[in-house]
C-alpha cells in the first residue's frame, strides 16, 4: 500500500464513456454523409469540409489561449498550455465544422465557410462558455448567419455520381423542396422518391442529399447508445403528418382540400430535415433533459418546421432548430419529472350534510350575532331572517374558501 | 415456487458485475483474530452505550454495548476474551466512532436460549435482544421493522445483490437456502404476513434454482439491472407498488429484508446467537486472492486483506461496501461492522478517479435515476449556492444515493458529491 490511494465519494466505479468517446462516435456517424457528400459533389465538398473542421477546432484553439488569464505567461510555455488544451479537448468542434459543411451546399465559396465556422465557434458556443453551455446549436446558428449574410448560400448544384468539378447547371433555389412547396403538384416534374432517398441528380446541400447515409449514420448512433432511437423518429413522424397536412392547403385555389399521403416521402426527403432529425435536434446541450420536455421539444419542432415551410417556401430547419432551442431552458424549468412513487395530493373536501351546514350557519350566525350586538343594517338582519337558506350557502362557501386559502 | 419475472424498473444502469472473481468459491471461516475492535455505532440511529469496562473479561456473544433508544441496537463481543482499550477513533465515513478493543482469549461463548415454535412475540423480542440489523447495507434496527404500525401483507427477501463485485448474499443463499427460508418465515410470523417472496437477479441462476422447491416461497426473477436491490425498487418489482421516498415501506403493505438479515434471525431464533459475525466478499483485481468471507466484526481491514494473499498490485481505491455506494477508505486502520458487506482493492483499471469535464447537458442522468429525478439541476443550483432551487428543479430529497446518475454520467461529474452537499444544507436549513 502507498500513497497512491484515492478517496471519494461513491460511485468507485464507473462507465467507460466519456464526453470525447460520444462525440467521437458523432464524428464516425458523420463520415457516411460526409462521404457520400464528396462522392456527389466532389472535392469542392471535401475541402469546405476540412475548412469547416479545420476553422473550428482552430478558432476554439485560439480562444482557450487567450480567454485563460495570464496570457502573457502563456505565450513563454505555450507547449504545455497546447497539451493542456489537448487534454480537455472533447471533439465537439469537430462535430460542429462538419455538421456546418454538411448542412452547406456545394457552391459555397472557402473564405463564406471559414466566415460562418469562426462565427459558430467564438461567438455561438464560446462566448457563452464553452462546451454544454452555449444556448443555441452552433452548426444551426453557422448555417442561419451564413444564409442571411451571403446570397449564394441559398443556390443548389444537383448532386452527379462520378462529377468530380461543377460543371453541372446551378439550380438558383430550384431545389426539390421549393418545387415541393410551390403547390405545383405535377408528378411528372418531381423527382422519384428514390432518387430523393439516394440524392442521386437532387439539388441540396453536401450531407442532407443522400439520405441513405443519413439512415446509416442514425443507426449506428443509436446501437451506441448516443442518441435514443425514438427522437428522430417521432420528430419525422410529426413533421411528415404536418407537412402534408399543409401542403394539402395548397389545393384550395384548384378546387378544395385534398389530404394527399402520397407526399409524405417527398416532403420527408427533401431539404435538410432528416439531418436535422438525426444530427441536430438531438444535440445534447441544446434538446431538453427530461423525457417530457423531449417529448414536446420533438412534436413541436415538428409541426413548427412544416408550418413555417409551407408559409415562406424555403427551408427553415436550421432557423428552427434555433428558435426551439432558446424555449430549451423554459421546457427544462417548467417540465420537471415527478419523482417515484409521486402521488400528487388531492385536496379533500369535506363534505357535509345539509343539515350539519344548517346547523354550522346557524352557528356562525350566533357568533356574529354576539359579536356586532347591535346590528348598524337593518336590513341585513332581516334578510338573514327572511331567508336562512341564502346565508346557510355564502356561509358554506366563506367556509370553504378560508380552508383553501388554508 | 416456479421462478417468475419481476416487473420492469425504469431507468438503472447496467455496470460491470465482475461477479467471476469470487462467484463460485465457498464462504471460508477466517480465524478468529488477536485482537477485534467493535465499533459502538453499528446501525442507523444513536451509537449504544459502552457497557464494558477495560480489563473486564467478556464472553464471545456477550452485550457489550447497550442499544441507546428505540432506533438502535446492542453490540456484542465477537470474541471471548478481555477488553483492553475503549477509545474513540474516526470511522470509516469520517465521524468519530467509539471503538472496544477486545483480547481474544479463551472459547468461552455466550447463547440465549434457543426457541423451539416461538410466537410472534417471542420472535419480536429475540431480534431485538441479539441486535440483528438490515444487513443490506443500511443497518436499519431490524426489531423496528418487524413492529410496523401499519398493516403488512408481504414479506419480499432481498436476494437481488445488484452490487458489482459482492457476491456474499449470493453465496449465503446458495449454501444456506434452507437457514434463509426458516428464517424468512420467522420473520413473517413476526409480521403476522402469509405472503413471503424473494427477488433475485437472473444473473444468479443457482441462488433461483435453490429457491424454487420450497413451495411458500414465491421467486421472483429480477433483471440484472443497478440499482434493483434499493427497498422501492425491489418492492416496485415484485409487487408493484410504488413506494415514495419518506413514506417507508410497511405504510404500503410491504416490508423488505435482506437474506443476510434473514439468516441472521434463524440463527438468533433457533441457536439463540447474536449478531456478531458477517459474511462479507474480499475482491478487486488488486487482492490476490478474492474470497468469501466468515469474519466476526471488529475485525481489521488489515488482517483480512492479509489472509487473502496482500496486495496483487497497488490499489487505487479501498473500498469498504459495494463499489457504488460503499465508502472509500484512506488506509487499512479500519474495522468491520455488522453491516460491511466487502472489502474491496480497485486496481487503478477498475477505480474511476478521472477529472470531471464540463456537463454536456445529456440528460443521461435523468434517464438511469431509478427514482425518476433530475440530478442536473440538483447539481447545477447546489454549485450556484441555491440549494432551494436545487430541491424544487432535482427534488434532491427523494434521492436514495444509489450513484446511478454519476456512474453514467459521460462528463465524469461528481452528482453524489453535489447531492450529499445539497442535502445537508437543507437539512441545516430546517
Amino acid at each position: 500500500m502507498d500513497n497512491s490511494i484515492v478517496i471519494s465519494t461513491p460511485p468507485h466505479v464507473k462507465s467507460k464513456r466519456t464526453t470525447r468517446g460520444i462525440m467521437l462516435d458523432v464524428c464516425i456517424a458523420l463520415l457516411p454523409c460526409a462521404i457520400a457528400g464528396i462522392v456527389y459533389f466532389g472535392w469542392l465538398a471535401l475541402m469546405l469540409e476540412l475548412v469547416a473542421v479545420v476553422a473550428c477546432v482552430a478558432t476554439e484553439f485560439v480562444y482557450y489561449f487567450i480567454a485563460n488569464k495570464g496570457f502573457a505567461n502563456k505565450c513563454k510555455d505555450a507547449g504545455k498550455v497546447c497539451l493542456r488544451w489537448w487534454k480537455q479537448f472533447d471533439f465537439t468542434s469537430v462535430v460542429t465544422g462538419l455538421i456546418l459543411a454538411l448542412i452547406l451546399p456545394a457552391t459555397t465559396q472557402w473564405y463564406e465557410i471559414l466566415i460562418g465556422s469562426i462565427f459558430a465557434i467564438a461567438i455561438v458556443k464560446m462566448l457563452f462558455g464553452g462546451t454544454g453551455k452555449n444556448l443555441v446549436n452552433p452548426a444551426a446558428a453557422g448555417r442561419v448567419f451564413m444564409a442571411i449574410s451571403f446570397t449564394a448560400v441559398t443556390t443548389y448544384t444537383a448532386a452527379n455520381i462520378g462529377s468530380l468539378s461543377i460543371q453541372t447547371p446551378v439550380f438558383s433555389g430550384a431545389t426539390n423542396l421549393s418545387w415541393l412547396l410551390s403547390g405545383e403538384h405535377n408528378p411528372v416534374s418531381g423527382l422519384p422518391v428514390l432518387d430523393l432517398f439516394l440524392g442521386t441528380g437532387v439539388a441540396g446541400c453536401i450531407g442532407e442529399t443522400c439520405k441513405l447515409a443519413i439512415i446509416v449514420g442514425y443507426i449506428y448512433l443509436c446501437v451506441r447508445g448516443v442518441i435514443k432511437w425514438w427522437q428522430p423518429l417521432l420528430f419525422i413522424v410529426v413533421f411528415g403528418f404536418a407537412a402534408v397536412f399543409m401542403s394539402g392547403f395548397a389545393f384550395i385555389a384548384t378546387g378544395g382540400y385534398i389530404f394527399d399521403m402520397e407526399l409524405f416521402l417527398p416532403h420527408l426527403f427533401s431539404g435538410g430535415v432528416l439531418f436535422g432529425a438525426v444530427f441536430m435536434f438531438p444535440d445534447y446541450v441544446t434538446s431538453p433533459k427530461g423525457v417530457y420536455g423531449q417529448i414536446l421539444y420533438y412534436i413541436v419542432a415538428g409541426i413548427l418546421v412544416a408550418v413555417l415551410r409551407y408559409f415562406t417556401k424555403l427551408e427553415v430547419t436550421s432557423f428552427v432548430i434555433m428558435l426551439m432551442n432558446l424555449f430549451v431552458p423554459l421546457i427544462d424549468k417548467y417540465l420537471i419529472r415527478k419523482p417515484f412513487g409521486y402521488k400528487k395530493v388531492k385536496k379533500v373536501k369535506e363534505k357535509k350534510t345539509p343539515d350539519e351546514r344548517v346547523a354550522e350557519a346557524v352557528d356562525a350566525l350566533k357568533v356574529d350575532e354576539t359579536a356586532a350586538a347591535k346590528p348598524k343594517h337593518g336590513t341585513k338582519t332581516e334578510n338573514t331572517e327572511k331567508s336562512p337558506a341564502a346565508s346557510v350557502q355564502s356561509v358554506g362557501v366563506d367556509v370553504k374558501s378560508d380552508k383553501e386559502e388554508a | 415456487m416456479k421462478a417468475v419475472k419481476g416487473k420492469y424498473l425504469f431507468g438503472g444502469v447496467h455496470p460491470k458485475g465482475k461477479k467471476e472473481l469470487t462467484a463460485s468459491l465457498p464462504i471460508e471461516v477466517m480465524p478468529t483474530p488477536e485482537v477485534v475492535a467493535v465499533s459502538t455505532s453499528q446501525s442507523l440511529g444513536k451509537s449504544a452505550v459502552v457497557a464494558v469496562t477495560v480489563g473486564q473479561k467478556v464472553k464471545e456473544g456477550e452485550v457489550i454495548a447497550k442499544a441507546d433508544g428505540a432506533i438502535s441496537s446492542d453490540v456484542f463481543a465477537s470474541v471471548a476474551g478481555t477488553v483492553t482499550e475503549i477509545k474513540e477513533l474516526t470511522g470509516a465515513n469520517g465521524d468519530k466512532e467509539t471503538f472496544i478493543f477486545i483480547k481474544a482469549e479463551g472459547t468461552d461463548t455466550f447463547r440465549f436460549p434457543a426457541l423451539t415454535s416461538p410466537t410472534a412475540e417471542e420472535i419480536k423480542a429475540r431480534i431485538k435482544d441479539c441486535g440483528i440489523v438490515g444487513l443490506g447495507g443500511a443497518g436499519f434496527p431490524t426489531a423496528v421493522k418487524v413492529a410496523p404500525k401499519t398493516p403488512v401483507d408481504i414479506l419480499c427477501v432481498n436476494g437481488a445483490e445488484c452490487e458489482p463485485y459482492l457476491t456474499c448474499d449470493h453465496r449465503l443463499m446458495v449454501e444456506k437456502t434452507d437457514e434463509i427460508v426458516r428464517g424468512a418465515r420467522l420473520i413473517a410470523t413476526a409480521l403476522g404476513v402469509k405472503d413471503i417472496a424473494i427477488g433475485i437477479e437472473k444473473n444468479k441462476p443457482d441462488a433461483i434454482a435453490a429457491f424454487e422447491p420450497y413451495e411458500d416461497i414465491k421467486v421472483i426473477i429480477l433483471g440484472k439491472k443497478y440499482p434493483l436491490g434499493g427497498e422501492r425498487q425491489l418492492a416496485y418489482a415484485i409487487t408493484g407498488r410504488r413506494i415514495p421516498q419518506g413514506k417507508i415501506p410497511a405504510e404500503y403493505g410491504v416490508v423488505v429484508h435482506n437474506v443476510g438479515t434473514c439468516y441472521a434471525v434463524c440463527e438468533a431464533v433457533e441457536q439463540g446467537k447474536p449478531l456478531y459475525e458477517k459474511v462479507l466478499t474480499v475482491s478487486g483485481t488488486a487482492v490476490k486472492e478474492p474470497k468469501n468471507l466468515l469474519v466476526k466484526v471488529g475485525t481489521s481491514v488489515k488482517e483480512i486483506i492479509e489472509y487473502c494473499g496482500g496486495e496483487a498490485t497497488n490499489p487505487k481505491k479501498v473500498v469498504q461496501g459495494g463499489p457504488m455506494t460503499g465508502v472509500a477508505l484512506a488506509n487499512y486502520e479500519h474495522y468491520t461492522h455488522k453491516t460491511t458487506s466487502g472489502i474491496l482493492l480497485l486496481s487503478e483499471k477498475e477505480a474511476a478517479a478521472d477529472e470531471p469535464t464540463p456537463c454536456l447537458n445529456c440528460g443521461k442522468c435523468a434517464d438511469v435515476c431509478p427514482m425518476h429525478l433530475m440530478p442536473m439541476n440538483t447539481a447545477f443550483y447546489s454549485a450556484a449556492g441555491d440549494f432551494d432551487a436545487a430541491q424544487k428543479y432535482g427534488n434532491v430529497l427523494s434521492c436514495i444515493e444509489c450513484g446511478a446518475c454519476e456512474y453514467i454520467c459521460p462528463a465524469k461529474r461528481p452528482l453524489i458529491q453535489a447531492i450529499r452537499k445539497t442535502k445537508a444544507e437543507l437539512r441545516k436549513k430546517n
